[in-house]
């Protein structure tokens, strides 16, 4: 079966930013955490917001093969899930930042920080306890 | 040895005598030289430390318009003394364990070449004030965390780590850090108790989305750094935090 062409980032465990185009995604589960190239900033903030696969290809000169290699990966490294939804239009800035991108699409995974980011201090909270409390099973 | 230890403060007149007492209780450890960094304070913070002064001409005061911490942190690198060796941090609101520099500079006095020590933290929610240390009825954990008081930095290290990242609001210390290991110190990671980290509604950590944000910037800007300079070092078996994994904080 064909992946859906619009995906969703996975879990709420998988956090994101970007800085000046530049994206950093976090695995609050594992600990691993995750680089571009300044192609890969621009697809994965493509993707993570729902733009579908094909107006990325189209808006772009990414290679098919190399955009689904990327997908691929991003699925493999369970940053990605298939979204059953109707594609986002293509933001302006992620075309302009597609265009003048010179690196080719990649993804790069590290996982030395593991125990900092596992733990501190970037996990959602509920309540204002002020101290430490036993995190409830899920 | 001649030890500088940089402490900024904002508006921490509750807590900022304690944490000089904190330091010099340590006078025997090293020939301690303070340097306060009054960031603009609006209560009696400055007032506080003039208090400890005549008493201890040790603490050395500055005070500037309010600029932010990493900026106040650069202040105090400015200040170091010409013939500081050896240079920490204290948050204003923190407590150094009696013993913590006893311990670390006693390494750096055996070891010519070693360029810092990274030791353990506790975290704990109630100090008695008199005897600077927690209470019995106070609840810790100690870990290897993220903190600029685990670290003794040589001052050859610190000057090729350069200064705090102005850009950051917040996580400059962690940025520090990263870079301080991902150069490929020579370093040791003792068992020393090196802080007691006041747990408090009013601690600037509990910035939860400005903080966040502001770490994931620092990881980012490490990956970017190793990315150019393969030279550079993962920062592996460093933080050992697991004992915090059960545990959330607000």
């Amino acid at each position: 079966m064909r992946h859906s062409n619009v995906y969703r980032v996975a879990s709420k465990d998988i956090v994101f930013e970007s800085f000046d185009g530049e994206a950093v995604v976090l695995d609050l589960s594992t600990g691993k955490y995750f680089g571009f190239s300044d192609t890969g900033s621009g697809v994965w903030q493509a993707l993570s917001s729902g733009v579908g696969v094909q107006a990325i290809a189209e808006a772009s000169a990414i290679a098919a093969a190399d955009l689904e290699g990327f997908i691929s990966r991003l699925l493999e490294f369970g940053l990605l899930a298939p979204a059953d939804a109707p594609g986002q239009p293509l933001p302006g800035e992620i075309v302009s930042a597609l265009a003048a991108a010179r690196e080719p699409l990649s993804v790069d995974v590290h996982d030395d920080l593991a125990d900092l980011i596992v733990v501190d201090p970037i996990h959602e909270v509920e309540e204002p306890l002020g101290w430490p409390a036993v995190k409830q099973a899920n | 040895m001649k030890l500088s230890v940089i402490m900024p403060v904002y508006n921490r007149e509750r807590f900022i005598g304690a944490a000089l007492r904190s330091l010099l209780r340590q006078r025997d450890a090293a020939d301690l030289d303070i340097i306060v960094i009054d960031d603009g304070s609006t209560d009696g913070s400055a007032q506080a430390v003039r208090s400890m002064m005549a008493e201890a001409p040790c603490i050395r005061l500055f005070r500037q318009e309010n600029t932010g911490v990493t900026r106040a942190r650069n202040s105090g690198l400015r200040q170091l003394r010409p013939e500081t060796e050896l240079v920490s941090f204290l948050d204003s609101d923190d407590i150094s364990p009696a013993g913590r520099f006893g311990a670390d500079v006693g390494l750096f006095r055996k070891d010519a070449s070693l360029e810092l020590t990274y030791s353990n933290m506790m975290l704990v929610d109630k100090i008695d004030d008199g005897t600077l240390e927690p209470t019995p009825d106070s609840r810790s954990i100690t870990v290897r965390g993220i903190h600029l008081s685990a670290a003794i930095f040589s001052r050859r290290l610190v000057e090729r780590i350069g200064h705090f990242d102005e850009d950051f609001i917040q996580a400059e210390d962690t940025d520090y850090l990263l870079r301080s290991f991902e150069i490929g110190p020579r370093f040791v990671l003792p068992d020393t108790l090196a802080l007691y980290y006041r747990r408090h509604a009013g601690n600037m950590t509990r910035l939860e989305d400005v903080q966040s944000r502001e770490f994931m910037r620092a990881i980012l800007k490490s990956m970017k750094r190793r990315r150019i300079d393969p030279s550079l070092k993962p920062i592996e078996g460093i933080f050992e935090l697991k004992k915090l994994a059960d545990w959330r904080f607000f």
